[in-house]
């Protein structure tokens, strides 16, 4: 019935094929934005270079656009991205960034799915009523707080008043085992350290708080909407008539269908939570992608990092399209109606 | 008499849509002796599906709101039932079979998964593990075996097989039992090939299927009235055969209680021991079957039963009842049927007529079971 295990293979296969044009197209707006507006190139990008740099970018320039494109295309593939004006690479950093960002980000959205979800099924449950009200006031206010606030607030109030550190990934510079993954309390658990573990975990929850509190609205929201939705159905009516009991009807039987839509949003809010990252993590001092993209960009009075800044458009535009291939994939696996083609 | 297993006394129900109100039921009273079947028939919109799911408490209250009366289930004003409550009242309970089987299956979930929560509900209370239903001035434990007495005068259900199918079980059940008593279910239903089914999601089945699966699934429970709301009504006329057929035979071999709800005539003459006929939100007639369709003593049913098709182009062009359902936000006055009815004076205009005995006409039906709710009763076999 195009359901089998090996339909959804294909089905992913097909999916992640798609995705290469889309990267490809990103790539391209990105490069011709960065540099086709720019009047004297070299001077914008390396103000502070020496002599070699600034000839060595003029001979670049001076090429016929598409060559460029060409040779930036052969360097990217090659792991060749550039290197700050201190001679700081790009790509390895960004390695080891990225890593550090999807942890934060995966944190965030655990806690909305584990704290948003429940409390969108409780808004609908008590829809109109006290219950609503509440849960409305709390994830509007959330909607409402701009990051670079929420950030401060949490690190500068919550963080000493709840006991919780609100700098880096662990209490020391660097762990005492290798950073394999580099996601900290991955690589805590690798190495088997309990205590660095706890470390790491007590590090991550303020910045995955603040991330979460203010994008939660939109998976209450949905959730809220769609079990409006369904409550009515009389699936619903019937799983009750079963002698189960309310929580079993709301989370087993319309939750699960309510989820569908969800499940879509929330690959959606994804663009929301990476450019989230960037406050956060400059906040959180988080060694992930979101503070590399506020240095490059010469935030805090850093040296600017044109190579940096193009690198972290590409990442930031790939993270985007993935969620959305996820939550794309999840919808066909959460439906059992839709077929897997 | 044995106690009725359920036993409605006055009951009014009102819906509250914007500034006014909707009286759906009203004042609506009826017993349900154990192992039988009750139908009640009317048009549609005068409350007899509002009447079925008010039994189990599944109206959305609100706007729905019970007004007065009582619902006595075993003992237990199911009125006074706590919301929290009302769960272990259900299932083993009560258990109902909907209008829509298209849609009262979870899209979500396969077939044998939602099947065997009811199961799974059933074995956990009989074997006392969760909660079971425990209040009012007769309370009843699901986890107490009844005993054989007892059995009989509360009906419960057996599957075909009789006593061997009832030993006791003190052990949780493993997952292949609770495979096997799903199969066993869907085997009951006259499902032919019950592995395949199992393994199929609800879009994947015809709509004859799918009732199927919900009748399969209501008496997986075993519950001690069957409330059947318009079962057959949603399906193509085969279909509706096939599953009415089905009916028919589970109601012989299963011996629950049943309330039999339909707008069809002919389903409840074949199904129903006794049928209470409902216009505007009250039981207008209300006896045996053969005495209410044979000499009926209202002239609503009277007209209804006119008004049914019979055979093609057998008996000359269809009768309608003249006029129309009235707007419940706003009764007629007195009897809610004198607008339309050919027999209406002026005393109808006033007092509702009480629902009164009238004298039996066939064989051997004991006198005060065929009631009427008209002034002029023995003028209705000599209507036109």
């Amino acid at each position: 019935m195009g359901r089998s295990p090996s339909d959804l293979i294909v089905f992913i296969g097909k999916r992640l094929l798609q995705l290469v044009p889309v990267i490809f197209g990103v790539i391209v707006l990105t490069f011709f934005f960065t540099h086709l507006n720019v009047g004297n190139i070299c001077n914008a990008w390396y103000p502070h270079a020496g002599e070699g740099t600034i000839k060595n970018c003029e001979a670049s320039i001076n090429q016929p656009i598409l060559n460029q494109f060409a040779t930036y295309l052969v360097n990217l593939v090659e792991g060749n991205w550039g290197q700050s004006q201190s001679g700081v690479l790009v790509y390895p950093y960004i390695a080891s960034a990225v890593p550090a960002t999807i942890e934060l980000v995966l944190a965030a959205l655990f806690l909305m799915v584990v704290v948003g979800i429940p409390l969108g099924v409780i808004a609908a449950q008590y829809s109109g009523r006290w219950g609503d009200h509440l849960v409305r006031i709390f994830y509007l206010s959330g909607w409402a707080t701009p990051t670079y606030l929420g950030a401060v607030v949490a690190a500068v109030f919550l963080g000493p008043y709840l006991g919780l550190p609100t700098h880096g990934e662990y209490s020391t510079p660097t762990p005492p085992f290798p950073q394999v993954t580099h996601m900290s309390v991955l690589d805590a658990i690798i190495a088997g350290n309990l205590p660095y573990t706890v470390d790491a975990i007590s590090h991550l929850i303020l910045p995955a708080t603040v991330l979460a509190f203010i994008n939660m609205g939109i998976a209450t929201r949905m959730t809220r909407a769609s079990m409006l939705e369904v409550l009515p159905l009389d699936y619903v009516r019937s799983a009750r008539m079963k002698g189960l009991t309310e929580f079993w009807v709301m989370y087993k039987h319309a939750l699960r269908n309510a989820l569908i839509t969800t499940t879509t949003v929330l690959g959606v809010t994804a663009g929301g939570l990476l450019s989230g990252t960037v406050v956060v993590e400059e906040v959180f001092d988080w060694p992930g992608i979101g503070q590399y993209a506020y240095t490059a960009i010469g935030g805090g009075g850093s040296v600017p990092n044109y190579d940096g800044a193009i690198a972290v458009v590409i990442i930031f535009a790939i993270g985007v399209v993935v969620a959305n291939l996820i939550a794309d994939i999840l919808y066909g696996v959460l439906d059992p109606r839709v077929e897997w083609r | 008499m044995t106690d009725p297993v359920l036993s409605v006394k006055n009951l009014s129900i009102t819906y509250t849509v914007g500034a006014g109100t909707f009286q759906a039921v009203v004042d609506v009273s009826l017993d349900i002796q154990p192992g039988r079947v009750i139908g009640i028939v009317g048009e549609t919109g005068c409350g007899k599906s509002t009447l079925a799911q008010a039994i189990p408490r599944l109206l959305p209250e609100p706007p729905a709101s019970i007004g007065s009366g009582s619902i006595t289930f075993r003992g237990t004003d199911l009125v006074k039932v706590t919301r929290r409550q009302m769960p272990m009242v259900r299932g083993t309970g009560i258990a109902m079979i909907f209008q829509e089987p298209l849609n009262s299956l979870n899209p979500s979930y396969r077939i044998f998964d939602q099947m065997v929560e009811a199961i799974q509900i059933r074995h956990y209370r009989e074997l006392g593990i969760v909660k079971t239903f425990q209040g009012g001035d007769r309370p009843f434990d699901y986890s107490k075996r009844p005993t054989p007495d007892v059995a009989s005068t509360l009906a419960r259900p057996v599957l075909p097989g009789g006593a061997a199918e009832e030993e006791v079980r003190t052990r949780i059940m493993s997952r292949s039992e609770f495979r096997e008593e799903v199969l066993k279910c869907l085997r009951l239903v006259r499902i032919n090939d019950p592995e395949t089914i199992l393994n199929l999601y609800p879009h994947e089945l015809s709509g004859g299927m799918r009732q199927r699966i919900m009748i399969a699934m209501a008496l997986s429970e075993k519950p001690a009235l069957l409330i059947a709301d318009e079962p057959t009504s949603a399906l193509d006329v085969t279909i509706q055969a096939q599953v009415l057929t089905l009916m028919k035979d589970l109601i012989d071999e299963v011996h629950a209680s049943i309330l039999f709800i339909s707008h069809d005539l002919g389903v409840i003459a074949e199904t129903a021991d006794e049928v209470g006929v409902m216009y505007a939100g009250r039981v207008v007639e209300y006896g045996p079957v053969d005495e209410v369709f044979r000499s009926p003593r209202h002239p609503y049913t009277k007209m209804l039963l006119a008004a049914a098709p019979r055979k093609y182009k057998a008996d000359g062009p269809l009768r309608s009842i003249p006029g129309n359902v009235p707007n419940l936000s706003r009764p007629p006055s007195g009897c809610r049927f004198h607008p339309r009815c050919p027999l209406a004076r002026p005393v109808c205009k006033g007092e509702n007529p009480p629902l009164a005995v009238v004298d039996p006409v066939v064989g051997d039906s004991p006198r005060g079971a065929h009631r009427s709710a008209c002034y002029f009763p023995e003028e209705v076999p000599s209507m036109p």
